[in-house]
């Protein structure tokens, strides 16, 4: 097991590698600079040229370039041109904003798409079965920008429920930070949450046929404990296996929803960084979300190991 | 939300039975999508989607960038059934000529997807020394967050239909390769391809009249659901400002324009956003009967 | 005007003071908090980038900034040139030394008391990396003659000087000497205004709190534009980031923000409804053009610009870019402004298709494309450019939109005579300072109009120009900037549509706020 994790820590690096000369190349072909967004419209053509020689946007896109690469040899992933301060320490202090979001709607998919799977397979082929999976297809046809929109207007406008925008870190007010990121963890779990409903649906019904929950039940072992224990067990291998695919969807859909509900997360960072040509924000923070995400997918593949016995990475590679 | 990965990804990993050798045009697979209830609800859905953006000119004859500054802000009439914008555009005509454009462009990810993913897939899947630098470069552009990548992408090109066509391909052809080639691993080792080697055809041959063959259920399948991924990712897009360059009717484009005045005229962003939803859906739906006819083994993993 | 005094070479050894202190006596009584406390909730429309004042131009930066930064000289209420931390500063009589005195007891946010040394630092500093750096070219040194005189040596005299090292566009914030060696974007926050800064979270809020060792200047009886007598009423300020319009909305609608810019107008019918939202309109927020590109075709052509220019609607342009809040403007200076012209009005608005079409075959027009270039992130430049769009083709013109990213426009704009022939843009700060401010991206060498070589930049506009800058007394600078104004509308080297209104809103128990063009804190209180 050490060895394949290590192994796999190896095969990342060239990937990142890769990841940053790829992320360089399409800003090299961005038109525009963060210099038009620093002095506003009423910039004259000479305090733009101003700007860009604060900035060393003047200086030919190599050197920027092997400025940057030098500096990530060390560590350094660079420094903001907009935020004036370095590109690690503005992701990091973003990172609890998206990651506690993320682990939110991460419940709210977890939760609702397997109870609406398992009632689902349970009453299969009846109205519930129905309905529940109706829904479930609707949640992963629905663009989640426009749901997000359409519950503002609904529950902050409207209602006055919540509010429309901005966020509380956790970490100062609890109930304040439900309240505010509640709308985006929900517009960022319905996709995953059908995904997930029709995912257990079909393995639940899978495992319900299998010959030891047959025997189980010719045992008059009670429902809720066959389906709770024995199905339960083998409905999570597959969650687990896309525990990684929707972390990654997560962030992915948190560029929009961060920026539609004004919350300071990682997404809105990096998609501002593009949307306002800051190249060390995008160069160093892709780098990062990337490595991160990378890193993820080794710790849901190892734990898949320990779900699912029939999977042992050591042998045979 | 925006990425084929959560549905398709993992799913041919698992694949370890060979596939059927299969045609599109066999009856019996044809008789079976028939009696398929989603499929037909799906197929019947985008059809009329499809139709009306083909048709468009005839449903409505009104322009829809025409400018009509007395009319802005009707609400859904007899005259304007959409309502009109804050130019007193036609919304009718702007999401039924968006059908046109929106559709226009998941059909142009879908066919960039069928080229590339086909012929990236197979190569990495025939030609084992392709296989591991092909697969690195897959494995980069999929460690990105997708709509980052198509952001990126977006931005560097400058707006337009084409950009944004080119943008998702980017995203999700790696992804459509995978598989194709997954597929074609499988296929290469089977015996009667081996049979066909010794036998001495030529590589073209066998890739031509066997492995290919042999990939379409699951790349037919991934297809209709990137036609999905690609309409939805079109709207993200415009929705940022970097999709089909305003003031093309595209639904992210309507949404865009139509949020500023989301409390006194919702009409603009609420119709094409159902619109798009409905569009969506029978994408989902037409990929789920393909695929439960097409490949059952598929079913287990996706649902 | 206090403007108009200083700039007198006749006018010797007076101080700025005694004339502010004339405009600030308007109110009897001194102001004093009638409560004190709170958080005052301001809902921002555009993201901070970094508060270095210097360095960023951005309305975003310079909102909440000026809270917290002080300069020598700035603007007053009218935008005339008032004192903030100059006690008083004396023209020599040959125009070519400026002695600022500097007002007793100042001190920064962290404790130090202001002295000349920070002023020779701070001026060192912008002449590094200060974006208007431009305005201290013609100044020779500055030196500090002792802890609290600072004096300012000309190359050439210049009488606006004063009137440019005044502007708030990038202003000379005084910063404390050890800061200034700080990099372009950081610059710490300490200045000496009236609220200093708790946090900044990029993308989510700024928050600012009271100073308590902050010194009221007494020569005001309540705030003056910039500056006058300032105190702190609520005990911090949130400047919270809410791009969504419809948030924005939302936000003074149910109270979680105080007061908000940039509202849409299409809610306005509503919120007036509401009892506990006071509506106001900052008027003249900004002039909406089209800088015109003369050395790409076909506007390269005199007659095929004026044809252009005799089409255009301006009503409908002005109604479609600010959704109605706006106000028929000639030229590039609002009535009431000491050097208001309305001269080449015979050329505004003339919405004239018959004249357009005659000159259009005049001008040899043959169906050459003619791009507009556009943004989308301006909702006000988008809405004009697509109405012009439609007029242009009226006519017959092949109109190309290219709708970008607002970086993407502007750099095309800025670096290039290529791939443009109108750029959507407008001038915001500048009108407000006077016409200087406005028009300088026309006068060489910036010659935002493109011309092919540098000598073909118009010529009459550019000697207006320096007229307009050197020129000996008012009357003879503001006749300079009627013939330049006229010269730029003749030759059709922009197209100025009209002046955009922007409505404000704030919550009906947030008592003396007044619409500017920055949100002011101090003075401000809750009932």
């Amino acid at each position: 097991m050490g060895r394949y994790i290590l192994q796999r820590l190896i095969q990342a690096v060239p990937i990142l590698a890769l990841v940053s000369l790829i992320s360089f190349s399409i800003m090299q072909l961005v038109p525009g600079d963060a210099a038009t967004l620093i002095g506003g419209p009423s910039a004259t053509p000479a305090e733009l040229q101003a700007i860009r020689e604060n900035l060393g946007l003047d200086k030919p896109f190599h050197v920027q370039l092997l400025k940057f690469y030098a500096g990530a040899l060390q560590g350094d992933l660079g420094r903001s041109l907009l935020l004036g301060k370095p590109v690690l320490e503005a992701t990091i202090e973003r990172l609890p904003v998206t990651i506690s979001i993320s682990i939110y709607a991460m419940i709210l998919t977890l939760f609702f798409g397997i109870l609406a799977g398992v009632i689902a397979a349970l009453r299969q082929n009846t109205w519930v079965d129905q309905t529940v999976m109706t829904f479930a297809l609707l949640g992963v046809s629905i663009p989640n920008f426009w749901l997000g929109l359409m519950m503002i207007v609904l529950f902050a406008v409207h209602l006055g429920w919540l509010p429309s925008g901005g966020y509380i870190p956790w970490q100062t007010d609890l109930w304040g930070w439900f309240r505010t990121t509640t709308l985006a963890a929900v517009s960022l779990a319905v996709l995953q949450m059908g995904l997930l409903a029709r995912i257990t649906r079909s393995t639940m019904l899978e495992v319900l046929r299998q010959d030891y929950i047959r025997t189980a039940k010719a045992k008059g072992l009670p429902k809720h404990l066959i389906v709770g224990k024995h199905a339960m067990a083998n409905v999570m291998i597959p969650v687990v296996t896309i525990i990684g695919i929707i972390l990654s969807v997560l962030i992915s859909g948190s560029v929009v929803i961060e920026a539609i509900f004004s919350i300071p997360g990682v997404g809105s960072l990096l998609g501002n960084a593009i949307l306002r040509r800051d190249y060390p924000m995008i160069q160093g923070g892709l780098l990062f979300v990337a490595g991160s995400l990378m890193l993820m997918n080794i710790v849901v593949d190892v734990l898949y190991v320990y779900l699912d016995p029939r999977v042992r990475y050591d042998r045979g590679k | 939300m925006t990425e084929a990965s959560s549905n398709i990804g993992y799913a041919p990993e698992l694949d370890e039975t060979p596939p059927q050798p299969w045609a599109f045009w066999r009856t019996d697979t044809f008789q079976r999508l028939i009696r398929h209830r989603a499929f037909m609800v799906g197929a019947v859905l985008f059809a009329i989607v499809a139709l009306v953006g083909a048709l468009a000119p005839l449903i409505t004859s009104v322009d829809p960038n025409a400018l009509s500054i007395r009319n802005k802000f009707k609400p859904p009439s007899w005259e304007y059934p959409f309502g009109t914008d804050n130019f007193g555009r036609s919304q009718l005509s702007r999401v039924v000529y968006g059908a046109r454009l929106s559709l226009g462009i998941g059909l142009g990810v879908l066919v960039l997807n069928a080229v590339f993913g086909v012929l990236l897939g197979a190569a990495a899947g025939y030609v084992r020394k392709l296989d591991g630098p092909l697969m690195r470069v897959a494995d980069a552009f999929m460690a990105f967050p997708a709509i980052l990548l198509a952001i990126g992408i977006a931005a560097a090109l400058g707006p337009s239909s084409m950009t944004a066509v080119i943008a998702i391909s980017v995203v999700y052809i790696p992804r459509t390769a995978r598989i194709v080639r997954a597929s074609v691993l499988v296929v290469r080792e089977m015996e009667f391809v081996q049979a066909a080697l010794a036998s001495g055809a030529t590589h073209y041959r066998i890739v031509r009249k066997h492995v290919l063959p042999n990939c379409m259920a699951p790349l037919i399948v991934q297809l209709s659901f990137i036609f999905a991924y690609a309409v939805l990712t079109e709207a993200v897009l415009s929705f940022l400002g970097l999709g089909a360059a305003p003031p093309a009717p595209t639904w992210g484009n309507i949404i865009a324009e139509g949020r500023t005045y989301m409390r006194e005229a919702e009409w603009i962003t609420l119709i094409p956003g159902i619109v798009l939803a409905v569009t969506v859906l029978s994408l989902n739906l037409l990929g789920d009967g393909l695929r439960d006819v097409l490949d059952p083994r598929l079913k287990v993993q996706q649902g | 005007m206090a403007l108009a005094h200083i700039g007198k070479p006749a006018w010797i050894m007076a101080s700025v003071a005694a004339l502010a202190l004339g405009s600030g006596g308007a109110e009897a009584q001194q102001f004093t908090c009638p409560k004190k406390g709170g958080d005052f909730v301001f809902g921002q429309q555009a993201k901070v980038n970094s508060l270095d004042t210097h360095t960023s131009a951005a309305a975003s930066t310079r909102n909440i900034a000026m809270s917290i930064f002080e300069t020598l000289l700035i603007r007053d209420e009218n935008f005339a040139v008032m004192p903030n931390l100059a006690a008083s500063v004396e023209t020599s009589a040959d125009g070519k030394t400026y002695v600022f005195k500097l007002r007793p007891g100042v001190k920064f946010h962290n404790g130090k008391p202001l002295t000349t040394a920070d002023v020779v630092a701070t001026f060192d500093r912008y002449k590094q990396m200060g974006i208007d750096r431009g305005m201290l070219a013609p100044v020779d040194k500055w030196e500090a003659r002792d802890a609290s005189t600072f004096v300012i040596h000309m190359k050439t005299p210049q009488p606006t000087f004063l009137e440019n090292l005044s502007s708030f566009l990038v202003p000379v914030a005084i910063i404390p000497a050890e800061n200034a060696t700080a990099p372009a974007m950081q610059l710490p926050s300490i200045g000496t205004g009236p609220f200093e800064l708790v946090e900044n979270v990029a993308d989510s809020h700024v928050k600012l709190k009271r100073f308590d060792g902050y010194t009221p200047d007494t020569r005001y009886n309540n705030t003056d534009g910039f500056a006058g007598y300032r105190v702190a009423c609520v005990d911090t300020v949130t400047y919270r980031i809410v791009t969504e319009p419809g948030a924005r909305v939302a936000g003074i609608e149910t109270g979680g923000l105080h007061a908000v810019e940039d509202l849409p107008v299409t809610s306005q019918a509503r919120l007036k409804e509401n009892k506990n939202i006071v509506l106001t309109y900052l008027n003249n927020f900004w002039i909406q053009v089209a800088e015109v590109n003369i050395s790409a075709a076909p506007t390269d052509n005199l007659k095929f610009r004026q044809a252009i220019q005799a089409v255009l609607n301006m009503d409908e342009i002005m109604e479609s870019a600010s959704d109605g809040a706006f106000r028929l403007n000639v030229g590039f200076q609002y009535p009431g402004q000491s050097q208001y012209t309305d001269a080449g009005k015979e050329t505004y608005n003339q919405k004239n298709p018959a004249k357009a079409k005659q000159l259009l075959t005049e001008s040899g027009y043959k169906g050459e494309e003619v791009v507009l270039l556009t943004n989308k992130d301006y909702t006000s430049m988008y809405n004009a450019s697509l109405v012009v769009a439609e007029q242009l083709k009226a006519i017959g013109i092949n109109v190309k939109l290219s709708v970008v990213d607002w970086p993407a426009a502007a750099q095309t704009w800025s670096n290039s005579a290529t791939g443009w022939n109108l750029f959507f843009n407008a001038s915001g700060n500048g009108p407000v300072q006077g016409p200087v401010q406005t028009i300088r991206q026309y006068a060489a060498p910036q010659s935002a109009y493109k011309p092919k070589t540098p000598a073909d930049a118009d010529k009459p506009f550019n000697d207006a120009f320096d007229e307009m800058v050197n020129g000996a007394t008012p009357d003879i600078r503001k006749a300079a900037f009627a013939r330049a104004q006229v010269r730029l509308l003749d030759q059709v080297l922009v197209l100025p549509f009209g002046a955009l209104n922007q409505l404000q809103a704030v919550r009906s128990n947030v008592k003396n706020f007044r619409p500017y063009r920055i949100q002011r804190a101090a003075n401000v209180y809750f009932d």
